[in-house]
């Protein structure tokens, strides 16, 4: 994973690291407006089908601060 | 924008696939997989304290509810020193990682650009996902999860905490008054969308709202974040010198995945505090402000009227409109930022007012509530019939899991459905490097330099061991552009600590 590659976890006694390059094309600095006319949905509708409906009413947090 | 924020956020934590789970050492032990060495323990508690009161007095101790303070009293049970669950950790990007009450929280370094903290932000969540990884790879069994939220549906929250460094000589009711409003109603365009209703049991009419956090608001003012929560926190902590400035510590927004959504979020509000301290701030007057942040909320139809003291009523679009118009005025032409956040703000009042569905991949409530209608749709359900609720509250819950393969949002995210601010570059920036011109690039570059001779540190000192002797130096004044330059100009220049030290003394006495 590029994250990975690029983060190597520097801790207390600290390494050279120096970010990747952006192999994504395009994802340039700057605002990119997407298109949301009517999105293809069919593959994060898999993945939704995919969500274990109990996945909430197990999911029990402390409040936090 | 010119003024100095930061965002703190709450991870939840799940580890699937086990049959228990204690949450507060699961979140130490994710924290610590961010290390490769032993944990050690550099932060310094002693210049902290969360009960000074705004309003100019401090509590005994902070509140908390019932469920809490019975996990407390076994969390005071465990033979773990404090210093050691709570795993803080200052990393080279200037942000502080650690375990906060049992959520793993992610502190953006303090920015004075907006797509800087937009990015740091995003960072947190690469960092934190790596660390779950990590987790997940050696604790011998489960699978760790991790979600940029606020609640467990089962009323449990956990903040997105924003602060912003104020003028000190603008009075602390001011603060309130004039905040109040624009707390209240900016929910329409940075609220994160919720499945259902919290705390509120007589409420089941609504099966979908704008806020994951409005439920949990009881008062107006307050020093407390856990209990009775406050619509405006009066915790006085400036981590700057107090003689001059505050730090508004807002607890009342939604953890945002959108970058559209954060940068608009903190860059209007930054936009408000612009005209609340030159006197310029529109006055709308609620009449109940707390039951009018739950109201817009939770109204089915999207109208969000409220109303106001002495009678009469205003829609939250209203109170936005008249607060853009008076920022536009005020503001128009400053830097880009500021130009970036007015045309946002433009963009997102009026995509409510028309079709709130041209808001899709920039504000959160927007995106998910078309996913999950889509959903329904594809699969038939029924937001009124209660297993179908659960479904979709366990959908709305996938929508903040931070793992690209995984989560709702970042999967439309990776189909280019969704506004990105902040290029991957950006975002491999800020995950290793502090934001340039802060304070936060002198804390981050210390320890990247310095490691080794670093006693202790906080957001405003370190402290140095340097020939047998503690040096301290104070960050209080490096909140000024200025002051933080100099002091990084120092850092930069220095090849050790001794050097560093000498060099920030001549410079206190106008020889650089």
């Amino acid at each position: 994973m590029r994250d990975e590659q690029l983060l190597q976890f520097r801790d207390r006694a600290p390494r050279p690291v120096k970010p990747v390059d952006d192999d994504e094309g395009g994802q340039d600095e700057g605002p990119r407006r997407p298109k949301v006319e009517r999105p293809n949905t069919d593959d994060i509708l898999k993945r939704m089908r995919k969500v274990d409906p109990n996945q909430a009413r197990r999911y029990r947090q402390r409040t936090g601060e | 924008m010119g003024r100095l924020f930061g965002l703190e956020t709450e991870y939840g934590i799940q580890v699937d696939e086990v049959d228990h789970m204690d949450v507060v050492v699961e979140s130490m032990e994710l924290i610590r997989c961010y290390l490769h060495a032993d944990f050690v323990a550099l932060w310094d508690y002693g210049r902290e304290n969360p009960r000074l009161d705004a309003r100019g007095f401090e509590v005994d101790e902070l509140r908390n509810d019932q469920d809490e303070m019975a996990h407390l009293q076994r969390d005071r049970e465990r033979k773990i020193p404090l210093s050691e669950l709570k795993s803080d950790l200052i990393i080279h990007n200037g942000a502080r990682l650690y375990n906060d009450h049992t959520h793993p929280e992610y502190s953006t370094p303090e920015c004075y650009s907006l797509f800087d903290l937009v990015a740091s932000d995003r960072a947190g969540e690469r960092i934190l996902l790596h660390c779950a990884r990590r987790r997940t790879a050696t604790r011998g069994g489960g699978v760790v999860r991790l979600y940029k939220n606020n609640t467990d549906f089962e009323g449990h929250s956990y903040g997105c905490h924003e602060n912003y460094l104020l003028d000190r000589q603008l009075p602390f009711e001011q603060v309130i008054d004039g905040l109040l409003p624009f707390v209240v109603t900016r929910q329409i365009f940075g609220g994160a969308g919720k499945v259902g209703v919290e705390l509120d049991r007589r409420v089941k009419e609504v099966t979908y709202q704008l806020s994951q956090r409005a439920d949990f608001f009881e008062t107006i003012v307050s020093v407390d974040t856990m209990h009775r929560r406050p619509l405006v926190n009066s915790r006085d902590e400036p981590h700057a010198d107090p003689e001059r400035y505050r730090r508004l510590h807002l607890i009342t927004g939604d953890a945002n995945m959108a970058e559209f959504a954060t940068a608009l979020k903190v860059g209007s509000t930054a936009l408000v505090l612009d005209l609340l301290e030159a006197g310029e701030l529109p006055a709308f007057s609620l009449a109940d402000p707390v039951a009018a942040f739950k109201a817009i909320s939770r109204d089915p139809q999207r109208r969000w009227i409220v109303g106001l003291e002495g009678g009469g009523e205003i829609s939250a679009l209203e109170i936005q409109r008249g607060l853009l118009e008076k920022a536009g005025s005020f503001a128009t032409g400053r830097d880009a930022e500021t130009d970036w956040v007015l045309g946002a703000w433009e963009e997102a009042l009026v995509g409510l007012e028309r079709n709130p569905e041209e808001l899709v991949g920039r504000v959160d409530w927007v995106t998910k509530k078309w996913l999950l209608d889509a959903f329904v749709e594809s699969e038939g359900l029924d937001w009124e019939r209660a297993e179908d609720l659960a479904w979709l509250q366990s959908q709305d819950l996938e929508y903040h899991n931070v793992d690209p393969e995984e989560g709702l949002f970042l999967m439309l995210e990776g189909q280019g459905q969704v506004e990105r601010l902040i290029g991957e570059k950006g975002i491999a920036r800020a995950l290793v490097d502090p934001p340039e011109g802060t304070r936060a690039y002198f804390r981050g570059k210390a320890l990247e330099k310095f490691s080794d001779s670093i006693r202790s540190l906080n957001w405003d000192s370190i402290e140095f061991a340097l020939d047998g002797k503690v040096e301290v130096v104070d960050l209080k004044g490096c909140v000024d552009p200025d002051v933080a330059a100099r002091y990084n100009r120092a850092l930069d220049r220095a090849r050790e600590v001794g050097g560093l030290i000498a060099a920030l003394k001549a410079s206190a006495e106008g020889v650089e």
